[in-house]
């Protein structure tokens, strides 16, 4: 876009909003440059707080008229430039539009504004016996437009299944600015709008307003830490979980390296020597959760669990929860910089991928640490730098696209729960054929024929 | 091969993905419509179809591609039937926990095509919840994949949820892969005859707080129901009757049984009838064939509708369905707002049974309907069978034109 446009841009965009509602002094920009991926930054030429998923029409249709990108955004948790604003334009923030509108338990739903973060539908939540089931480590600042637009998973997904699998209906505008609403009533005559919306990255529609689907909390859990003295024995513990048919709530890989981040943070007590820890949770009606907790002691054991630990009660399993989730801003303390990759393989493949990230590592010369989603095969190395140094932000560059490569390779994808963002573009035609891309091509032209919506992400233009 | 009212010149059998391309792009040449056929279950699924063309049978494609079970993945041609993938899956105790009905005969590609609802959807959902991968070609003879083969992949639009339940409109599927469930150790059934539709809908409130984890919650209203192997027969003066479903270990599930009967108690469920386990799935295999199944007692075809409102609303709808049509059977997914209606209709009479007497029953419950299976000769337009277009319509038409630009996968049976 031309900077000629941006005047009359921010002259509409006041008409439309009120002046209060729209931020475009240089100053004002600066932290809307980039989001939870730093290496690239650049600003946006405007920022606006719209109330209603009418003012958000409006924003769309003046800036589909003078041809200004689309930028939404929640949370701004993003690990891969999802809410960059590539080529400036104008920065939607969703975070005023943040009712919890309605909890309906008889219905097993709630419908949640885009920008009411994980977290506090869970506390509207509280008390009625049920849960939003996506669980993202990012659920204290991450919106529900942003689970939405990411297809947003967590540790439970593992039983419980990611954000698509949680919503019953979508409100949203279009990239023409009309507003299209679909479900929560699930109607057969079309096609599944509300699957292809969900994980769009705000490429093919501003999600305004979301209808959950809400699960019933588990009436009884077994948590347990199983300490390993390899990863590999780790992973084919975890792998032989799987492959018996045991479907645990969750089963979470941390490292040496992120272990002891952990420990400097929280000091959990967790041992420094060991090879891998493994939180597992299962959970359910009581019967029968001793006898499943057994089975799978008996599988780690026969991988050489050095010690397996019970949560006592439900206050050390929040603990350890907890710590699991706050575990990657525990790397803070290790390191002034580092990008957390989300790859993901067919989960026997998990010994492999992860043995070939530890000999990246080395051939980089990087300290990588790596926590992981191991029931699912979604592996989340942690790659640490120091940003102002430029060689090495260009050799974890060149690590992270090596093990993306990986994931690749072991007939997997590069992203499994993050999103493709401005990060993993470039990866794409290397997971896609020509006609894979030109098929989603199709896809996004239908929802945004004029291509205002969140340009430059996701899929790479036709060459 | 299905007798079918596709308005076929002829029907090939492609070897592969390739040469159904190669069909396909033939087609777009002489611009003859495509009818991809898998066990041809569904082929009158949809309205009534607006050309003649070429029917594309998958029936060669029918090889498992790769079946990784550690991962509990499976990767299959469109045309292999579903029986044949549950033999496979059987064999590692796995499972696609999804019910289709005649299973013999129908095929993966026609299953994640046409989508079907089963009484297990309550706790499986349906087939837009297992195609982690898939393979297809679209309107212009294109191959194209979307996906990949792990279970969890934000790469990219969702193109399986695109092409599932899209009655082959966008794309002819040739290849899928699924996630796969292991199979549960057991399964029993508890059911109760209900006196009135207000205990029904108090027991249905009860299944909202119960403490215990069902599969599937169905109630059942209407003459098909008034005798079943597996439940017996129906009180006298009963409404209908409610059945509930679990699976586990069994520990848990004789857990959830008796808490289940504790819950129904206290609601003045005196007896509640135990299904056992050997019992249960040819239960499950009624319910789910309970919109193709028998013929009226009188050999004719039934007009079948499939009905979505919201959970609290279904009682309602199922009351005033009962009391419009005393003769009509009901199989509702209940926890989920789907009724499955079946309506003795004579053929020139479906079209204004659903204008006049269903259609606006729905309209009045905020709900949709679907025609599932009509009488061949039910002479039925697209917003007879589908309805009128939602706010989506617009979007699915720019969709299906960019996958579809000549109209040429079957054409008219589908929203467009």
């Amino acid at each position: 876009m031309t900077r000629a446009s941006v005047s009359p841009l921010i002259r509409e965009l006041r008409a439309a909003l009120g002046a209060a509602q729209v931020l475009s002094a240089p100053a004002d920009l600066v932290a809307y440059e980039c989001d939870g991926f730093t290496i690239e930054k650049h600003p946006p030429d405007a920022v606006v707080f719209p109330r209603s998923t009418d003012e958000v029409a409006r924003i769309v249709k003046i800036c589909n008229r003078l041809g200004v990108p689309v930028v939404p955004r929640g949370a701004g948790t993003s690990l891969a430039g999802g809410c960059l604003p590539i080529g400036g334009g104008v920065v939607v923030m969703l975070t005023r539009m943040k009712q919890v509108i309605e909890v309906n338990l008889r219905d097993r739903l709630a419908v949640v504004e885009a920008g009411a973060t994980n977290v506090a539908l869970g506390r509207a939540l509280s008390g009625t016996g049920y849960h939003f089931a996506p669980d993202p480590s990012s659920q204290k600042a991450s919106t529900i437009g942003g689970n939405v637009a990411t297809n947003a998973g967590g540790p439970h997904t593992l039983k419980y299944g990611v954000t698509v699998n949680h919503v019953l209906g979508i409100e949203a505008v279009l990239g023409d600015g009309s507003v299209l609403r679909v479900g929560p009533i699930d109607n057969p005559a079309g096609l599944d709008l509300i699957g292809v919306l969900v994980g769009n990255e705000g490429t093919l529609a501003v999600v305004t307003k979301v209808w959950v689907r809400l699960t019933p909390n588990p009436a009884d859990y077994r948590t347990m830490q199983v300490i390993f003295e390899t990863v590999d024995d780790a992973t084919n513990a975890i792998s032989d979980i799987i492959a018996q048919g045991i479907v645990p709530a969750a089963m979470e890989l941390m490292d040496r390296g992120i272990v002891a981040a952990v420990e400097e943070a929280f000091a959990m007590g967790f041992p420094l020597d060991a090879g891998a820890t493994v939180v597992i949770e299962i959970d359910g009606p009581s019967a029968g959760l001793d006898e499943q907790q057994q089975r799978i002691v008996k599988l780690c054991e026969k991988w050489n669990a050095r010690e397996v630990l019970y949560a006592a009660d439900a206050k050390e399993r929040e603990k350890l929860w907890q710590c699991r989730k706050m575990a990657v801003g525990a790397v803070g303390r290790l390191s002034p910089s580092y990008i957390i990759q989300d790859g993901v393989v067919p989960r026997t493949q998990l010994p492999r991928v992860l043995r070939r990230i530890g000999e990246i590592a080395v051939k980089y010369g990087l300290r990588i640490v790596n926590v992981a989603h191991a029931g699912d095969g979604n592996v989340h190395p942690i790659l640490l730098f120091d940003e102002r140094d430029p060689e090495q932000v260009e050799r974890t560059l060149a690590a992270s696209g090596e093990l993306l490569q990986e994931c690749i390779n072991c007939g997997g994808s590069v992203t499994a729960e993050h999103g493709v963002g401005v990060e993993k573009i470039r990866f794409m035609d290397k997971l896609f054929a020509p006609a894979d891309l030109e098929a989603m091509r199709r896809v996004r032209q239908s929802f945004d024929p004029s291509g205002c919506l969140n340009p430059g992400k996701l899929i790479p233009s036709a060459s | 091969m299905a007798t079918t009212n596709l308005p076929l010149i002829e029907t090939i059998t492609p070897a592969d993905a390739a040469a159904v391309a190669a069909a396909v792009a033939e087609a777009a040449r002489t611009d003859a419509a495509v009818y991809p056929i898998g066990g041809g279950t569904a082929l009158d699924y949809g309205a009534r179809p607006t050309r003649t063309g070429v029917g594309v049978s998958l029936a060669k494609l029918n090889r498992v591609v790769d079946h990784p079970a550690r991962d509990l993945t499976i990767t299959v041609e469109a045309g292999l039937t579903i029986a044949a993938l549950r033999k496979k899956l059987a064999a590692e105790r796995q499972r696609l926990p999804v019910d289709i009905p005649q299973a013999d005969r129908a095929t993966v590609g026609g299953a994640v095509a046409a989508s079907p609802s089963g009484p297990r959807r309550y706790r499986w959902s349906t087939m837009r919840d297992y195609v982690i991968g898939i393979h297809a070609v679209d309107g212009a003879g294109t191959e194209f994949s979307g996906g990949g083969r792990v279970v969890k992949n934000a790469a990219g639009y969702d193109l399986c949820r695109l092409l599932t339940g899209s009655l082959g409109t966008l794309a002819v599927i040739t290849q899928v892969t699924l996630m796969v469930k292991p199979m549960a150790d057991t399964a029993a059934v508890m059911a109760c005859d209900l006196g009135d539709f207000d205990t029904a809908e108090r027991l249905l409130a009860v299944m909202v707080r119960t403490d215990t984890l069902p599969v599937a919650i169905e109630l059942l209203a209407g003459p098909a129901w008034r005798d079943d192997p597996a439940l017996g027969p129906m009180t006298d003066g009963a409404v209908g009757r409610l059945v509930v479903g679990f699976e586990g270990s069994a520990p848990e599930v004789d857990w959830m049984l008796e808490s289940l009967a504790g819950e129904w108690h206290q609601c003045g469920v005196a007896n509640p009838i135990t299904v056992p386990s050997a019992q249960v799935e040819p239960l499950y295999r009624r319910l789910t064939e309970f919109p193709v199944g028998t013929p009226e007692p009188d050999g004719s075809a039934p007009l079948v509708v499939q009905i979505s409102v919201l959970p609290s609303a279904t009682v309602a709808a199922v009351r005033r369905l009962r009391e419009m049509m005393p003769e009509c059977s009901l199989e509702v997914h209940a926890g989920n707002g789907v009724i499955r209606g079946r309506f003795a209709v004579a053929p020139d009479a479906a079209a204004a049974m659903l204008r006049e007497r269903l259609r606006p029953l729905v309209t009045q419950a905020g709900g949709a309907m679907v025609v599932l299976a009509h009488p061949p000769d039910a002479d039925l337009d697209v917003r007879s069978v589908w309805g009128p277009p939602g706010d989506g319509a617009t979007v699915m038409r720019a969709i299906k034109e960019r996958f579809d630009p000549k109209n040429l996968l079957n054409p008219g049976r589908f929203v467009y």
